[in-house]
């Protein structure tokens, strides 16, 4: 009896090696933190983000390395005179990972569903512009929109297509993702990883090249950085510049890197004193000196930012439009001055717990300090963190931001007045109205010469000191090919990787 | 003996009845809300959307509302789904129990099983060089954190045999080797503390019996030495080190959360953690009870050991 369940434990385990020779493709990806779930409707958090865009799932556009639109699911689009219809011919011959077809009636349920009060996606203000949906033929799609929206196109890319059966669904798919992308959900462990395989049926053809991937979930940085060195994992995506810097020159490991659209920012609550007063706000401005918190919190690897990532090529302004951006430590202090606070200024700064935000907080504690300010440091567990923000119960906080690839999709939501994320409560004709005519114009030229507008002002005296971008890397083992990291955080490329 | 298993049993009810009211009202007084967290900074969304969503999982509904709709349901034996994956919490913890009793098993068997002899062994040696040896070794043990033994194992482990996979979780039904091979450096991080720990009490206690009485009595009637040691005094020096076996064993039921987050093992106390962190309640709230019926249950078999070793208890 023990003998034979013996017999069977060793069979079992020579059948288990033999396994993983034949799936020795699958990529085994070293993650910080798991998603919260998987439906794509529902889920905002980079952990989640980065299993299912682009490769369990696919919008109508993708935005690719450089952030420019390309087309996805949607082979091409007409867009009307007015700027107000949107009309999508569909890629042919796309099947969803249950085998059903992929037509223009599940475009349509898919932004019925992201719209639907019970579903209560987050992402569904994305498509705020959005008057209506109709499929005109099984392969086209059209769009009516309540006004015209500049940045639509781009939005379209994080709004995965899902099965029309999944409409009034709300449960299924957080535990089990059926999308039309290059790899298909298969397993998730909680804490343990979760695993995607090859999509044999995957409309663009030989793609994609790995047999699978395997995020495994490993919440301590050593403990992946020894993962990667000894060949357990290969590939550590969107790490920060001190992970990497450890990592530069360890054998069988490269890095790519990229500008990080996400960028460092102190944010300041306009509704009450100090920082109802733009010279106060100015002064924030004059007193910090960005090259040095790029040296000291981001190891060198980064650059004095804007409002606008300077990945953001065809946008962003150079800082040294900013007049502010200069450090000058007695001009701030000029400006407190003439705004007629009593110094030193005392004020509190909330930090978000994460390590180089908490670094970034102190060096900038130090320079107010130095120019009439008397910054107290608030640490604060995520929870805390997250409710103060919202609730906009803060004089400053320092915090780290996704950036997105349309100014739009940014400033829009931030500094328009009552905007969905204008926590700082900052309200100001000039910006509103730039805004407003930004956002219907198609005209690129028109919509840079506005957003110049809003960047020189917002720089200066906005309700955010923007700090820097960082160099955004990935490291993995030199054997993997094809695959570099985007600016977005995306992992789309890992379609057209191999190892 | 069966008045005592009663009497145990209605200790459990009470105690489980008192923590899933004092854990239900504490998660909720921490500041941050679920949904708030879940949506991460920086989310584009408006007020409404953010109570469509607490709509959604329950949370609109009045305190009072929520437990007594969760106490209904648990006392049915459903402890309800995660907020926001829908997985039944009975399955979510069922997953994350296994590494962790396997983990508790392992270091109880390399800690507590080895601290008897080296204790004993301490104890005959008093004073001299190898006794002094061994309790800085254990002083040592006891102070050395088990994140930074766990990471430091890890390194010099790459750095000897690469090939040798020492990171993640396969379940031993899986792949036994790859099971215990990957368990290895976690149990011998959590185990040596308690080898340190234990081996120092049985130290002192068996310091204890051998100057007693009846030890010079066993010694004088000619016994080996050996019998003198392990028979008569070590199972009077039992009794303070069971109960030290059973403390840790219910401190090791509720999670290794350090040693997890090194080793990335999906265990208990990471599953309480994240949970936490995300203010998942029912999650929360279940796994919570399930440690503590451990910590009980645990007590209660420590009990039983007692009446094994000593018969005075019994009486």
């Amino acid at each position: 009896m023990f003998r034979s369940a013996l017999r069977s434990t060793v069979s079992a385990g020579i059948m288990v090696a033999a396994m993983a020779t034949a799936s020795a493709q699958v990529l085994e990806i070293g993650a910080d933190s798991g998603p919260t779930g998987l439906d794509p409707h529902l889920i905002t958090a980079f952990p989640s983000f980065m299993v299912v865009n682009g490769n369990i799932y696919e919008g109508l556009t993708a935005i690719d390395k450089d952030l420019k639109v390309i087309p996805s699911l949607a082979e091409s689009w007409t867009v009307s005179e007015d700027g107000k219809t949107y009309t999508f011919k569909l890629r042919s011959g796309v099947t969803f990972h249950d085998g059903s077809p992929m037509e223009a009636a599940d475009v349509v349920a898919s932004v019925k569903r992201l719209l639907s009060k019970d579903i209560a996606s987050p992402l569904a203000s994305r498509l705020s512009a959005v008057e209506s949906a109709n499929a005109i033929d099984a392969q086209t799609v059209e769009l009516k929109l309540k006004e015209a929206s500049a940045a639509l196109l781009s939005s379209l890319a994080t709004i995965a297509i899902v099965p029309r059966s999944m409409e009034a669904n709300k449960d299924a798919l957080q535990k089990a993702p059926v999308g039309t992308g290059p790899f298909k959900f298969q397993e998730w462990q909680p804490n343990g990883y979760i695993l995607l395989t090859k999509n044999e049926a995957y409309w663009e053809k030989g793609l994609p090249k790995l047999s699978g991937l395997k995020f495994n979930i490993v919440p301590e940085s050593a403990t992946r950085q020894v993962g990667l060195t000894n060949g357990q994992y290969a590939l550590l995506p969107n790490i920060d510049a001190a992970t990497a810097l450890q990592l530069k020159g360890k054998p069988n490991v490269k890095l790519a890197e990229t500008m990080d659209l996400a960028y460092t920012l102190i944010g300041m609550n306009v509704s009450k004193p100090p920082f109802d007063n733009p010279k106060v706000r100015e002064a924030v401005n004059y007193a910090i000196n960005r090259e040095e918190i790029v040296e000291a919190a981001l190891f060198g690897a980064g650059v004095p930012g804007g409002p606008l990532s300077p990945a953001l090529k065809s946008w962003a302004l150079d800082v040294k439009e900013f007049g502010c951006y200069a450090h000058d430590p007695a001009k701030a202090q000029a400006l407190l001055k003439e705004a007629g606070v009593a110094t030193p200024v005392s004020v509190t700064l909330k930090v978000l717990p994460r390590q180089d935000i908490k670094d970034i907080a102190q060096i900038v504690q130090e320079q107010m300090n130095k120019a009439g300010f008397k910054v107290e440091l608030i640490n604060q567990e995520q929870g805390q963190f997250i409710q103060d923000w919202r609730n906009s119960n803060f004089d400053m906080f320092a915090s780290l931001n996704a950036g997105q690839p349309d100014p739009d999709e940014y400033f829009y939501r931030t500094f328009r007045t009552g905007g969905s994320t204008n926590v700082y409560k900052y309200s100001d004709a000039e910006i509103d109205g730039l805004l407003d005519k930004a956002r219907s114009q198609t005209d690129q030229a028109q919509r840079k010469a506005a957003y110049d507008a809003v960047q020189k002002k917002l720089a200066c005296t906005g309700p955010v000191a923007h700090l820097t971008y960082g160099t955004l890397f990935s490291a993995m083992n030199d054997k993997l090919k094809g695959y570099d990291v985007m600016p977005n955080r995306s992992l789309m490329m890992l379609r057209s990787a191999s190892y | 003996m069966n008045r005592v298993l009663l009497a145990r049993l209605i200790d459990l009810v009470l105690v489980l009845f008192g923590v899933s009211i004092i854990v239900f009202l504490m998660i909720r007084l921490i500041p941050g809300d679920a949904v708030a967290i879940m949506l991460g900074a920086n989310t584009e969304i408006t007020p409404e959307r953010m109570a469509e969503l607490n709509r959604r999982v329950g949370l609109d509904r009045p305190i009072i509302d929520q437990y007594l709709l969760w106490a209904g349901s648990a006392l049915r034996g459903d402890f309800g789904t995660s907020l926001w994956t829908g997985r039944p919490v009975a399955t979510e913890i069922l997953i994350h129990l296994w590494p962790t009793l396997e983990l508790t098993f392992l270091s109880l068997l390399l800690g507590a099983v080895l601290a008897v002899p080296v204790g004993c062994l301490m104890a005959q040696m008093r004073g001299n060089a190898a006794d002094v040896t061994m309790r800085i070794g254990a002083i040592a043990g006891l102070t050395i954190p088990s994140f930074w033994l766990g990471i430091v194992m890890i390194l010099l482990l790459s750095a000897w045999a690469p090939s040798f996979a020492s990171l993640g979780y396969v379940p031993f039904s899986e792949d036994p080797l790859g099971n215990l091979q990957r368990m290895l450096l976690p149990s011998i991080a959590l185990a040596l503390p308690i080898l340190a720990n234990l081996s120092r009490l049985v130290r002192s206690a068996m310091l204890d019996a051998l100057g007693q009485d009846y030890i010079r009595t066993a010694r004088a009637k000619g016994l080996p030495e050996r019998s003198v040691v392990y028979k008569h005094a070590l199972r009077n020096a039992l009794i303070p080190f069971l109960t030290s076996v059973g403390i840790m064993t219910g401190y090791l039921l509720g999670g290794a959360i350090v040693v997890e987050q090194v080793f990335a093992i999906p265990g208990l106390g990471r599953l309480i953690l994240g949970a936490i962190a995300e203010r998942n309640y029912p999650l929360i709230q279940a796994t919570i009870l399930v440690v503590t019926a451990g910590f009980v249950i645990v007590n209660f078999l420590v009990d039983l050991l007692y009446i094994l070793v000593d018969p005075r208890v019994r009486a």
